[in-house]
């Protein structure tokens, strides 16, 4: 294996998880999120030579982040659809009658996933990835002061939705 | 939600102030009802989302990423096919046998140096506390929804080991809760891990640092300080009762 593929999977492939987890959150269809992590790892391994040292993890998702506008740019009906089709049970007759009937894992998905994009982004990095503010802040492009009101809110309003599963 | 602080208690519970900055959001939410209202809910909401999913990358995306790196990185020259097909044989036969290496339980004696290594970079570092308080009711939550494990974290100040804080560390692969305490000048350390069929190593010495292990329920325990003997196994009794 060439020296510089071998650097890039051992630094980079660790993370894929993270990856996937922010791409599908963000994305909420697995389809999408397999195209994004693909195309992330992709553009990233053609960055690598600029890759500076520090935080890879933050490094690529903000990559990931990245490609996942430019999927949403590209077909923003589909992914405003994407939710109700793919994350919600279909046959039910409304989204609180079937999350109800789910278990909390469900229902604390389908709450997560109808937050707004900049409110979820910001909860899933903070609660699932454990990252830093200073690093959510890189990856969203965002000041500080705004991952922390935006994260407030985001728990504000999960904490009113999620109120029986609590 | 009213109080001006709201902001900072949340970074404060977040882990992410220090010093001066941490010991003023800590006295804030001492005094504030509102605040130590808004810790209570955020670490119940912390808590309920470690039901949530975190996806996990399918197997197929890594062999297709890996397969589209190797792709981009494919050498101009080409390379004789005995040789490729050698050097892939010799890379997974390596890949087998360190995979099986590395899930190989812990031994009893590597957990001990674990743990010490554990204490000592987190000293060396000066990073032994992420969230400071010595209120176990900020602690305790806190540890559960950072490293998933709910240890005590009781307050000894009374019998001369005061709370200062805790942090989520790593002891042979397991994630761990740390409850931080001191003692005069000296730190100890109390790890708290899950792992139900590991064995646990003797209490010992480990390079100048007393080491106590014991198990309660499905959680480990390792204490280790550099203090003296006398007050570490006080500790250690404090502890277990």
């Amino acid at each position: 294996m060439d020296d510089r593929r071998q650097r890039f999977e051992a630094l980079a492939l660790p993370h894929m998880d993270a990856a996937y987890n922010l791409a599908r959150w963000l994305s909420r269809s697995p389809v999408e999120a397999d195209d994004i992590v693909q195309d992330a790892m992709l553009r990233a391994f053609r960055a690598f030579d600029g890759f500076r040292g520090g935080d890879i993890k933050a490094w690529l998702l903000t990559i990931v982040r990245n490609c996942w506008l430019s999927t949403a740019a590209g077909s923003r009906r589909r992914v405003h659809v994407g939710l109700e089709d793919q994350e919600l049970p279909a046959a039910e007759a409304s989204p609180e009658d079937a999350a109800i009937q789910a278990g909390t894992q469900r229902r604390l998905d389908v709450l997560i996933a109808q937050l707004a994009p900049e409110f979820r982004e910001v909860l899933i990095l903070r609660e699932m990835e454990d990252l830093s503010y200073r690093e959510i802040a890189e990856i969203t492009g965002t000041p500080i002061g705004t991952v922390m009101s935006r994260l407030a809110r985001a728990r504000t309003q999960l904490r009113e939705s999620a109120k029986d599963v609590l | 939600m009213s109080c001006d602080h709201l902001l900072k208690t949340q970074s404060y519970l977040d882990g992410q102030l220090s010093g001066a900055e941490s010991d003023a959001a800590e006295r804030h939410l001492q005094a504030c009802v509102e605040c130590q209202q808004f810790a209570a809910q955020t670490a119940d909401l912390s808590d309920a989302l470690r039901n949530a999913t975190r996806h996990q990358a399918p197997e197929f995306l890594r062999a297709r990423v890996q397969a589209a790196l190797k792709r981009e990185a494919a050498p101009t020259k080409v390379r004789a096919f005995w040789w490729g097909a050698a050097s892939g044989g010799g890379a997974s036969a390596l890949a087998a046998a360190l995979a099986l290496f590395l899930f190989l339980p812990p031994s009893a004696a590597s957990l001990a140096e674990a743990v010490a290594d554990a204490h000592a970079r987190a000293l060396t570092s000066g990073h032994t506390i992420m969230v400071a308080s010595s209120n176990h009711h900020v602690v305790k939550p806190w540890l559960a929804a950072h490293a998933g494990i709910s240890p005590p974290a009781t307050d000894f100040a009374g019998q001369g080991f005061v709370l200062t804080g805790g942090r989520t560390d790593t002891i042979g692969g397991n994630q761990a809760a740390v409850s931080v305490y001191a003692h005069g000048n000296h730190e100890l350390d109390l790890f708290t891990w899950v792992d139900k069929n590991g064995a646990l190593p003797q209490s010992t010495t480990v390079r100048g640092f007393h080491t106590a292990f014991w198990k309660e329920g499905d959680l480990n325990f390792a204490a280790i300080s550099d203090m003296d003997e006398a007050s570490f196994r006080k500790f250690i009794e404090l502890a277990r009762e």
